[in-house]
């Protein structure tokens, strides 16, 4: 029997699989990737808790409609950016690019 | 009719004229001059309709509310009195004849606009001081002209001594006014009120006996205390040293300075507050003490000097330690009467002394001699100016004189009469020495291209020769209304004009016997004068070092107040700026420096950070919200 447990389980695996690509990845593009990660993880933690609970209403399904539109954005802007980066400094890798520096 | 209650419009037309001959002044004739001068005849026109008011209707003031302020009211408002209405007249008509003067006297000044700009300021100051009617418009008016005179003396501020001497003057009669500050705030406390009538009816009352606001011991220390603001601008011991030095401003100021404005403010505060000193009869004798000592230490200098305008300056600090010695004796009247008698004969003296400058380039009278040949008029201004305030019979300052030596002679102890007439020998013999070495003798060859005096210089001292000559006459019972001078200036009750035939004729014997001298050693060369300097030789040394007073105060100044400055900017420089200031900014610096290390620049820092704290949040919110 499918529990919510083990959708949270998934979701939580799923989340911190993206975390760890955002800390340790160095490449920008591979963060990025992480970071949808961590976002499908919210989206799945969502919809799994609107179905067991209320699924009369659909509040919790739009809210991850809305994550994922916000995340295409996000990523279509993220990119244009780092191929930006790319084009400016010949590379994507984080640890080069510190210009925030003190 | 113009009335008194236009009185007002006096003082405001000098202000007005102030910022428009700055701003407009090239635009009207005369570059400015015009504008001033025209302010002052306008208020010298004033006067005369407010003078006309006053002896048909009587005295009167106005007063109008300025704002409130914790439950005190604060008016601005003029008083219209004998005292305040002779004033008015002595400093619109004196400063009126030295503004027509200025135009011939300063023509090639390149801030000519300026000087006549800051004259119609000073004397709409002036004009303001007299009329006030309460003590706080008086103490603002006062401090604008020592503002004022201060903008003058050091009018030529590309010369060293100018700009010294300006600062002196105004660091000197500053001190004083502090004085006069502290006292008016005295009879405030007191009084509950700035006004003047309120206070002098308070003043009234002691003196009768009766219940009043004013205790005795506060009344003496305030009169004391007014006093003091009074020696600064009147230019008493020990307060008269920046009078001499002021001679570095144009001579027509000093003609200002001398006659009208600046120091006749001393006396006037004296006079107007007279009912204050009354009531505390021994501040009148400490007036009557510094007025002779002045006066004495004053003519001795103006002996020995050589400068044609330091003579004039010595002389004005003598006979104004006369006039505070009369209003020390009760000589109410005797001490405005001459303050105006002197302030014609002075403003005389100093027109003519400028116009000698202007004719031969030369302020030392040993360079000068037989100037009467080249410069006539000039000769005969500064000859009328001389013996009147020699005090020969006839001209003004005799009578004026003989007015003070009369109130000495009935109210103070004998021994004020007989250095008071050592003075009054004292005056004549200087007065005739500048005169004889000046103008009579020999011409020299240098000074043979001097020139007279053009019109706009001349007629100013022809009108003030003429009212040099006859002012004194006013001392006279003329008709059945006009009992003499002392019938319309007094302070309880008026009196007729009275005469000591032999005060009158003693005084006026020695001030022709020192004339005589004077003309046997400078002008005969009959009476050799090495014995009087090997007789009088210490005091002739004293007097010409200014009896060691400026050389003191200089002394004064490096020893004590420069080393107390230097320590105090020492402290300022250690403590309140390296410390307290620079010291609480390294110290954030230096932090800042340590701290910014944190700053990488690397994103997964940053990454980490957000989710250490996002842990660490749950963490919290878990502990409270869930367990606690």
């Amino acid at each position: 029997m499918l529990t919510l447990m083990h959708f949270q389980i998934v979701s939580a695996a799923l989340f911190s699989v993206g975390l760890y690509g955002v800390l340790a990845r160095r490449s920008a593009v591979l963060i990025l990737m992480s970071i949808e990660l961590m976002l499908n993880a919210v989206n799945l933690n969502l919809i799994a808790i609107a179905s067991f609970t209320d699924p009369e209403r659909f509040t919790g399904f739009i809210i991850a409609i809305f994550v994922i539109t916000v995340g295409a954005a996000e990523v279509g802007l993220a990119l244009a950016i780092v191929l930006r980066m790319f084009r400016n400094r010949g590379t994507v890798n984080i640890d080069e690019i510190e210009l925030m520096k003190w | 009719m113009i009335g008194m209650e236009y009185a007002w419009l006096i003082p405001v037309l000098s202000f007005v004229a102030f910022p428009l001959i700055l701003l407009l002044g090239k635009f009207f004739p005369g570059k400015g001059s015009s504008i001033s001068i025209g302010a002052m005849g306008a208020g010298f026109i004033l006067f005369l309709f407010v003078m006309a008011d006053l002896l048909s209707n009587g005295e009167d003031f106005f007063s109008y509310k300025w704002f409130d302020v914790g439950g005190v009211e604060l008016t601005w408002g003029f008083i219209i009195d004998p005292l305040s209405v002779s004033i008015l007249g002595l400093v619109t008509f004196v400063a009126l004849m030295v503004q027509i003067y200025s135009v011939s006297y300063m023509k090639d000044d390149p801030r000519f606009n300026w000087y006549f700009g800051i004259q119609a300021f000073f004397a709409g100051s002036m004009l303001t001081l007299v009329l006030a009617d309460n003590f706080l418009l008086l103490y603002i008016a006062w401090e604008l002209v020592g503002l004022c005179s201060y903008l003058l003396i050091g009018f030529w501020y590309e010369r060293k001594p100018a700009v010294e001497a300006a600062k002196k003057a105004f660091i000197t009669t500053r001190l004083a006014d502090v004085a006069l500050l502290v006292g008016i705030l005295l009879l405030f406390k007191q009084v509950g009120s700035f006004s003047m009538s309120e206070t002098f009816e308070q003043a009234e009352l002691l003196m009768a006996g009766a219940n009043s606001a004013l205790s005795s011991g506060t009344t003496l220390i305030a009169a004391l205390l007014i006093f003091v603001g009074a020696m600064g601008k009147s230019a008493q011991v020990p307060f008269h040293v920046w009078l001499p030095d002021a001679m570095e401003g144009p001579t027509p100021v000093s003609a200002l300075i001398h006659a009208a404005t600046m120091v006749a403010a001393g006396i006037y505060l004296v006079a107007r507050t007279f009912v204050i000193f009354e009531a505390a009869p021994d501040s009148l004798l400490i007036v009557a003490i510094v007025g002779l000592l002045t006066t004495l230490m004053a003519a001795s200098m103006a002996l020995v000097m050589t400068d044609l305008k330091q003579i004039l300056a010595y002389s004005t600090i003598s006979h104004l330690g006369l006039m505070m010695l009369s209003l020390g004796s009760f000589g109410y009247t005797a001490a405005i009467f001459h303050l105006m008698t002197h302030g014609f004969s002075k403003a005389l003296l100093f027109l003519a002394a400028g116009s000698v400058m202007h004719g031969i380039g030369r302020t030392d009278i040993r360079q000068m001699g037989g100037l009467i040949k080249v410069m006539p008029l000039t000769a005969l201004a500064f000859g009328i100016g001389a013996v009147s305030l020699g005090g020969i019979p006839i001209f003004a300052g005799f009578w004026s004189k003989d007015e003070i030596l009369l109130s000495v002679l009935d109210h103070r102890h004998p021994i004020f009469m007989i250095l008071v007439l050592v003075a009054v020998f004292l005056s004549a013999l200087y007065m005739a020495r500048a005169f004889f070495v000046a103008f009579m003798g020999e011409l020299s060859d240098e000074n043979r291209e001097g020139h007279e005096a053009p019109a706009l210089m001349a007629i100013p001292m022809i009108l003030l020769s003429i009212l040099a000559v006859t002012f004194g006459l006013l001392a006279l019972e003329w008709t059945d209304s006009f009992h003499g001078i002392g019938s319309f200036i007094f302070v309880h009750e008026g009196h007729g004009f009275e005469f000591n035939l032999i005060l009158g004729l003693g005084s006026a014997i020695l001030a022709a016997s020192a004339f005589i001298i004077a003309w046997l050693i400078y002008v005969k060369g009959s009476v050799p004068i090495s014995p009087f300097k090997r007789t009088f030789a210490p005091i002739i040394s004293m007097a010409e070092r200014k009896y060691y007073l400026d050389s003191m105060y200089q002394g004064f100044i490096d020893r004590v107040v420069l080393v107390f400055s230097a320590l105090v900017a020492k402290f300022d420089r250690v403590f309140v700026n390296d410390v307290a200031v620079n010291g609480v900014a390294e110290s954030v610096k230096r932090s800042a420096f340590t701290l910014r290390h944190h700053v990488t620049g690397l994103m997964y820092n940053y990454a980490f950070v957000m989710v250490v704290g996002a842990i660490a949040l749950a963490a919290a919110w878990w502990a409270v919200a869930v367990k606690g």
